[in-house]
């Protein structure tokens, strides 16, 4: 017994010893770790660019650890609370309105307001993505957007005239139905379907296309459940429950290889699927607009973040440093054309060389860069985000599934989503 | 009870023991039922194996190629050389060794004393070890990383954050180990260690010269489950190493493993290099399996 | 004999605590501790984000008993445990018999039940999803070749458990079999003999000789077995994530999801007790139960 108070009482003196003792100078280059996703040619690109910095600023050394992004989170949690925070850290979007609650996270807002970072050459849906309220909670580091990406040989082979920007969800959904074949087990159209921010994502822009949106201005109540919610998700229940051409993938990652395999025509998703799309001849188009709604043709973007920590000045300083080159326009073209990931900075992603050039690499990715004209809203940025998705994910599964209406539904989402909010 | 003393000579039943007139197959017909079932058990490592020989393309397809076109086998060479898998491989093997020797140990020492030692709140005692059993790694992780970061600043760097060490200290010992010990110790017949006992062997000389050599398939059984649980853990080590050098052998099969994108063949095939170790671990470990009469020594 | 007992038990709680010290020492330390550290997040309300960890009582555990979505993931852990603990010990015993017999290449057999505990369960996961997938899965294949139409398994809310069940014991069985291997290594060879001669059948000295021997290996598999099934996450985590619509969400998963997905990890903490209570009690509950029928 004595041994537990003890060590209790040791772990207490060492969290506030470790809380007195910031960052700590030492001789030598001021060493800083980035924990980042990139995987393959990603990674490769990415540690090529840490070397070149490295080179270049002596008196730095950036250290670079690899960590799944979906597992980051977990990770970056436990090492705040023991206070062996990195300094730098890729994190997804969603996560900006809560990890803005994290006290040592540095806010960027003053520090982006400088001119030679010209912060609004980044996409509105990344600046967005990276602003809770007054603060700033990190650097834009990835962009990305929804489309239709289609099979020209099933189009073809069916007779039926592939995706055009014309189109309407009526057309899409006809499409779908004519190019599903039970027999061969071949659908026209497949959806993420196990009811997390992956289905949910799906559904908004249609919502949004439709002239409705996730929540009311203010962000108080929820507003999805609207005459356009009901309708956008009225369009997947014809789909999913009517016709039998909506294949309901709840592993979330049999979309491609389905694709790839020639069983499904169309899928909505975004440009890091393409170069799995090795076995086929695909097209990209954007995603269909509502007939009579003023939304037009709209999408959503998924932006990422690089978050700092703060781990004592010079460690702070040489991170924030290290994000400002990487961010910096040239490094923002290397990155896109080395990898093929959308530029994250409008005025590079409207070089038509740097189009060129991607397209070279992964044909119809230049159809997305354009694609993120098209994004027009974001996800609101409250805390309560997470609870409005779940509910909003169950809801359209259940819909899809079979087993609600799409008012019925609805309505009972924006109740919890409404009671979460209230919460706060 | 009246039974002989037994001395737990083989309890394996002997092949064909029981034929009485029946006409007899060329081999015996426990393998009709065997091979299916192998067959059925070992579908997974099948699949990986297939994987593991495809290129990208044919692991990208739903439902999966079964019959790669022509097997890759330089996925494995390029699994290898997408990160420092031997520099992985020594630290997982660090850190097994390790922990299984502690475990045996340690586990024995207590797994005794619960079996058949009468003391004072050895009830209790078990309880609450078997509590820590009983709550779920993501709950307690936290307190365990302060826990071991408290180690590493104020006892030894080496078992502290970012290091193989405390990738070894909270696994020394376990409640399941003493659990599992506790209960095939108890099947050691008691008059053995009386009679032991009476001449004046002290209790650790019960438990090194009479237990633990009536319990080697025990004892094999454990050190096999204890690597195999100590080669695959993932979510800690995630948590508690931050550079390459420290890595284990999971954290390695995790750069395959991206947020969109999982690079199936080369996962397969690192996870099949994995799984070579623990292999031969368990066949080296067969053969205590089966308990010999020679080894018990409690003839006559 | 009474005089030998009453000498035995002055120095054997000496000799019993010196012996379980290294174990105790170091449970307490990376076990104990972190458990009751962690009892002390469920009375607050946390993020894990924050500083501010205000202290609500027991709040959170009042909370339970309103959650819709919590009362659920407590049916279905019990119908998970339920079908999961019985099953693999069934199949476990009946595999291990087959195994323990000196046929050749036995060793072979053995390892290969061995190696299965050894995929990891992200491979496990894939399999079955593939194997049970309603258009392009195997399972449903063969029901269509004599007529049954073809089934949505994972995805279907009524289905799915029920196919995690069958995973599972898949994945287990192989633990199962060693730990029935090591027991009946303990099955003394002569008593089989003397009843065979007696004329008795191979199942009925199974059933009379071995199965009961088997005591304090089924008292260890039933208490792990529970303990694990109680506390059911990966392979819910890998297939179905707690769908379809909830039908495989059991409590660690919905625990996981609100610490790291929700941000609420005082309340998970409250849900991690509360659990454990329950695991403790039914832990507890078995072994009182074994101690009345091992005659050892």
């Amino acid at each position: 017994m004595i041994r537990r108070s003890l060590c209790m009482a040791l772990v207490a003196l060492l969290a506030f010893v470790l809380a007195a003792c910031g960052g700590g100078s030492s001789s030598g280059p001021t060493e800083i770790a980035v924990w980042h996703g990139y995987q393959d040619t990603e990674g490769e690109v990415f540690k090529s660019l840490v070397e070149q910095y490295n080179k270049e600023h002596p008196d730095v050394k950036v250290t670079e650890l690899y960590s799944s992004n979906d597992l980051v989170l977990q990770k970056v949690l436990t090492a705040v609370r023991g206070d062996s925070a990195p300094d730098v850290a890729y994190m997804f979007g969603s996560w900006s309105p809560n990890i803005a609650k994290i006290p040592s996270l540095v806010d960027m807002a003053d520090e982006v307001k400088q001119p030679d970072w010209k912060w609004d050459d980044f996409y509105e849906a990344e600046r967005e993505a990276a602003t809770v309220g007054n603060q700033v909670v990190g650097v834009p580091a990835l962009v990305d957007n929804l489309a239709i990406v289609y099979n020209k040989k099933l189009f073809a082979e069916a007779g039926v005239a592939p995706p055009s920007p014309n189109w309407t969800w009526a057309d899409f959904r006809a499409a779908a139905a004519k190019l599903t074949d039970p027999a061969k087990g071949q659908y026209g159209f497949l959806i993420p379907a196990d009811g997390s921010e992956d289905t949910v994502w799906h559904y908004v822009p249609m919502l949004w296309e439709a002239g409705g949106d996730i929540l009311t201005p203010d962000n108080s109540k929820a507003a999805f459940n609207s005459e356009a919610g009901v309708m956008a998700l009225t369009t997947l229940q014809q789909m999913a429950v009517t016709d039998k051409s909506l294949y309901l993938d709840t592993t979330n990652e049999n979309g491609p290889k389905l694709m790839n395999s020639g069983k499904v025509a169309m899928l909505i998703t975004g440009p890091w699927d393409l170069s799995q799309l090795s076995d086929i001849d695909y097209d990209v188009q954007v995603m269909p607009t509502y007939a009579g709604s003023s939304g037009g043709h709209q999408t959503i973007a998924g932006p990422d973040n690089w978050v700092v920590f703060d781990n004592g000045d010079e460690r702070k300083q040489a991170a924030i440093d290290f994000v400002k080159w990487l961010s910096a326009p040239e490094q923002v073209k290397t990155f896109s054309l080395g990898t093929g990931d959308l530029p994250i900075r409008a005025l590079v992603g409207q070089d038509q060389a740097v189009l060129d050039q991607l397209n070279e690499g992964v044909p119809g990715t230049a159809a997305f860069v354009e694609n993120l004209n098209n994004v027009k809203k974001v996800r609101p940025q409250v805390e309560q985000y997470p609870a409005i998705s779940e509910a909003l994910g169950q809801a359209i599964v259940s819909v899809m599934l079979g087993k609600d209406q799409p008012k019925a539904a609805l309505d009972a989402a924006a109740q919890a989503a409404d009671a979460k909010l209230a919460e706060k | 009870m009246s039974i002989d003393v037994p001395t737990r000579p083989t309890a394996v039943e002997p092949a064909g023991a029981e034929t009485t007139s029946r006409w007899r197959l060329p081999f015996s017909p426990w393998h009709l039922v065997l091979i299916p079932l192998t067959f059925i058990l070992l579908v997974p490592l099948l699949w990986m194996l297939v994987t593991s020989l495809e290129t990208e393309g044919e692991a990208n397809r739903f439902p999966p190629v079964l019959f790669p076109e022509s097997p890759r086998f330089s996925n494995y060479s390029e699994a290898w050389a997408s990160a420092p898998f031997g520099h992985f491989f020594m630290n997982s093997a660090l850190v097994t060794l390790v922990v299984l020797a502690s475990n045996l140990i340690v586990c024995s020492l207590a797994g005794y004393a619960f079996a058949r030692v009468r003391f004072l709140g050895r009830g209790a005692l078990f309880v609450t070890l078997m509590a820590t059993l009983m709550v779920p790694f993501q709950v307690t992780m936290i307190p365990v990383f302060l826990i071991v970061k408290w180690f590493g600043d104020n006892v030894w760097e080496g078992l502290g954050i970012d290091h193989i060490g405390a990738l070894m200290l909270p696994n020394l010992a376990t409640a399941f180990g003493i659990f599992f010990l506790r209960q095939f110790f108890m099947t050691v017949p008691v008059e053995l260690e009386e009679a032991a006992r009476v001449d004046g062997t002290s209790r650790i000389g019960v438990l090194f010269k009479i237990i633990l050599p009536l319990s080697l398939p025990a004892l094999s059984t454990l050190a096999a489950l204890t690597v195999l649980t100590s080669w695959n853990d993932f979510l800690w080590p995630l948590i508690v190493i931050t550079s390459q050098d420290q890595m284990t052998i999971p954290l390695g099969l995790s750069y395959f493993q991206g947020a969109h994108r999982v690079k199936w063949p080369l996962l397969m095939a690192a996870n099949v290099m994995s799984l070579l170790p623990m292999l031969l671990v368990f066949i080296g470990a067969q053969r205590y399996f089966v308990q010999s009469v020679a080894s018990t020594g409690l003839k006559g | 004999m009474p005089a030998l007992l009453r000498r035995l038990s002055r120095t054997d709680t000496v000799s019993g605590w010196a012996l379980v010290s290294p174990a105790a020492i170091l449970i307490g330390i990376f076990g104990l501790l972190p458990v009751l550290m962690s009892l002390q997040l469920s009375f607050q309300q946390s993020d894990l984000l924050t500083d501010e960890t205000p202290w609500v009582g027991f709040d959170n555990y009042k909370k339970l008993a309103d959650d819709p979505v919590f009362l659920e993931a407590i049916k279905h852990t019990i119908i998970y445990t339920a079908l999961f603990v019985p099953g693999t010990m069934l199949v476990g015993l009946f595999v291990a018999a087959a195994l323990n017999r000196s046929v050749r290449f036995i060793s072979v057999y053995r390892t290969a039940a061995y190696i299965t505990m050894a995929v990891s369960t992200i491979s496990q996961g894939i399999i079955f999803l593939w194997l049970t997938d309603r258009d392009y899965g195997l399972v449903n294949a063969a029901l269509n070749t004599v007529g049954i139409p073809s089934q949505g398994f994972l995805a279907s809310p009524s289905q799915a458990l029920y196919v995690i069940v069958a995973m599972t014991i898949w994945g287990w069985t192989g633990f199962s079999v060693i730990v029935y291997l090591a027991a009946l290594q303990g099955v003394p060879a002569e008593l089989h003999e003397a009843a065979a001669i007696d004329g008795a059948s191979a199942f009925t000295r199974f059933r009379t000789i071995t199965v009961p021997l088997l005591g304090p290996a089924n008292l260890f598999l039933i208490v792990w077995l529970t303990i694990n099934a109680l506390q059911l996450f990966d392979e819910v985590y890998v297939t179905t994530r707690g769908g379809p619509l909830r039908a495989t969400t059991v409590i660690v998963y919905y625990l996981w999801d609100r610490a790291f997905v929700q941000f609420d990890a005082g309340y998970a903490a409250a849900m991690a007790y509360a659990l454990f209570v329950v695991i403790l009690v039914i832990t507890a509950v078995q072994f009182r139960i074994a101690r009345r029928h091992v005659h050892s």
